[in-house]
């Protein structure tokens, strides 16, 4: 298949005067499973809206599989699950998969989607009964009542525990072994990670990184150092350490007898830190958080276009 | 649609408070009202006992209850919800939400108003030619058309915790107003005239017009039509514009 899964060529979207997607250009191929990173407000949400037809954009055009996205939705091509996407209440579980199966052009049977998605001890349970993280796998089942060649999930993990999301995922890798589309909007890092081919960095509507797990990691690859330096018991002061001239260092914050570094390079950081001579107490070096990793790869950004 | 139809009932049956007021209620009230007339007893001006009267009322009563209370509310949770949305992801046309709604409601007004006509018969013996039970079903139960139009109207206008009140004093307001509880003759002439305005007047009159055999007023049936398209029309309109905001 050469036709692009989802096309996307100078989209826009606003509420009021805000920018929700702003002039957004991608292409996602075939077989491919994509994450859209973001943190809130980034225009996740809104980007989902307008490929799945929920919106309207203001300028530009969205495609799917080629035509517009509620032919591909009536076609049968694409599977979705939202964030805010609610159940009809005072239904089982079962007869709600069975629903989606009806309205489905290429369904798959009602057992086999339940046992897929992991609800068949639930499938008799009225939904409104069910915890959030069982709620999120009758609208995965929802999701993929048929055979879609785009499954598009908004945040699907949220309200499920460590071990429910694992189940999920294995489920959802099984998606995109038989050859589908993937796309999925995330908060978690681990997930793009652990899940993707490629993940797209969505920042104030605009696409900031395109590329594979590992370039966008080294992107923001700041890491954060901390520790404290106790230096009255040897009467010094810690403005008298040359903490500044740190090598790889991109940014300190000392309060008190705290020390926060971030650097792009914590290993030589570190060394050159024992190398002044002093004894930093309850050193950290950790990784940047996924909103942390965001400023970095924002302020490259606006560094860069400046 | 008719898979969202089938689940749209199943859903209703489930209901026992639902059941019991669209379907059970209506009868009841008649029992009270009519029981206390005796048999030869008219209501003043239409040449019809105080049962035969008060037979239509509570069908027309027993239908407007199901189809908008059936859609108002639920329509505005559902959009709420966010089902409404979800929905739209499938093949679904945008129409068959509300189309299977008001098919489900039409289901259930049904027997509501074949109850208050077995009940007027076999307790209270009412005595109609066979066309005009017939007509008279039919009649109430196409006529329930127009107000489940303005309980789809309700439920894309109100949201949250305001529908329910609106549905309830649009609800009863209707009823009572329109002489489905007690004949508007009772009313001080003020608010007869008023009430002469109102669907559910008109729609109760094209009842008993069938009763008394003759033709139903002109006046009525425009009432009905104008009702029907304004709330129709009113509905497309907040559902056209919910779904672009949503």
């Amino acid at each position: 298949m050469t036709t692009t899964a989802v096309g996307f060529d100078q989209v826009s979207k606003s509420y009021g005067s805000v920018r929700a997607v702003d002039g957004l250009t991608l292409a996602l191929h075939p077989g491919e499973t994509v994450a859209l990173l973001g943190p809130n407000g980034a225009g996740k949400s809104t980007t989902l809206d307008l490929l799945l037809g929920l919106k309207q954009p203001d300028a530009g055009t969205v495609r799917v599989f080629g035509t517009g996205p509620r032919e591909a939705i009536v076609a049968g091509r694409v599977g979705a699950m939202l964030q805010s996407g609610g159940l009809m209440d005072e239904v089982t579980a079962e007869e709600l998969v069975r629903l989606a199966c009806a309205l489905h052009p290429k369904p798959y049977k009602v057992s086999d989607v339940l046992a897929r998605a992991g609800i068949a001890q639930i499938a008799d349970r009225k939904v409104n009964k069910l915890s959030g993280g069982q709620a999120q796998r009758v609208r995965f089942a929802l999701a993929t009542a048929g055979d879609s060649d785009l499954i598009v999930l908004d945040e699907p993990t949220t309200g499920m525990d460590v071990s429910a999301r694992q189940a999920f995922w294995s489920t959802m890798r099984e998606q995109a072994d038989q050859g589908r589309t993937v796309l999925f909007a995330t908060h978690y890092l681990e997930e793009a990670d652990a899940i993707a081919d490629r993940v797209l960095v969505l920042h104030r509507g605009r696409l900031l990184a395109d590329g594979t797990a590992a370039e966008i990691k080294a992107k923001a690859g700041a890491r954060r150092i901390s520790f404290d330096l106790d230096l009255d018991r040897d009467g010094g002061a810690i403005d008298a350490v040359p903490l500044r001239n740190l090598p790889f260092l991109t940014s300190i914050d000392v309060s008190g007898q705290t020390v926060r570094i971030q650097s792009s390079d914590a290993d030589a950081t570190v060394h050159a830190l024992y190398g002044l001579g002093v004894y930093p107490r309850n050193l950290e070096v950790a990784g940047l958080g996924l909103e942390q990793a965001f400023v970095a790869i924002t302020e490259a950004e606006e560094a860069r276009t400046s | 649609m008719n898979s969202l139809i089938k689940l749209e009932l199943a859903r209703a049956l489930r209901n026992r408070k639902f059941l019991f007021f669209s379907v059970l209620y209506p009868s009841l009230l008649f029992l009270i009202i009519a029981g206390n007339a005796g048999g030869t007893d008219k209501v003043a001006g239409t040449g019809l006992t105080v049962a035969t009267y008060m037979m239509v009322s509570m069908a027309s009563f027993g239908a407007l209850t199901a189809v908008l209370m059936g859609n108002s509310e639920r329509i505005a949770k559902e959009r709420e919800s966010g089902w409404v949305r979800q929905l739209r992801l499938t093949t679904l046309p945008g129409r068959g939400y509300v189309l299977a709604k008001t098919a489900s409601a039409a289901v259930v007004s049904l027997p509501s108003i074949v109850i208050v006509f077995v009940v007027a018969a076999a307790v209270k013996d009412v005595r109609l030619d066979a066309w005009q039970w017939l007509a008279l079903t039919g009649a109430i139960w196409a006529g329930s058309l127009v107000f489940a139009a303005l309980g789809v109207a309700i439920g894309y206008l109100a949201s949250g915790d305001a529908v329910r009140p609106i549905t309830m004093i649009t609800y009863f307001g209707l009823s009572m107003l329109g002489g489905l509880w007690m004949p508007t003759t009772t009313f001080p002439t003020w608010l007869q005239d008023i009430a002469k305005w109102l669907p559910t007047h008109a729609y109760a009159a094209l009842g008993r017009a069938i009763e008394q055999s003759r033709a139903p007023h002109a006046q009525d049936i425009a009432i009905l039509v104008v009702s029907f398209a304004l709330f129709a029309g009113g509905a497309a309109w907040l559902y056209r514009k919910d779904t672009l905001k949503a």
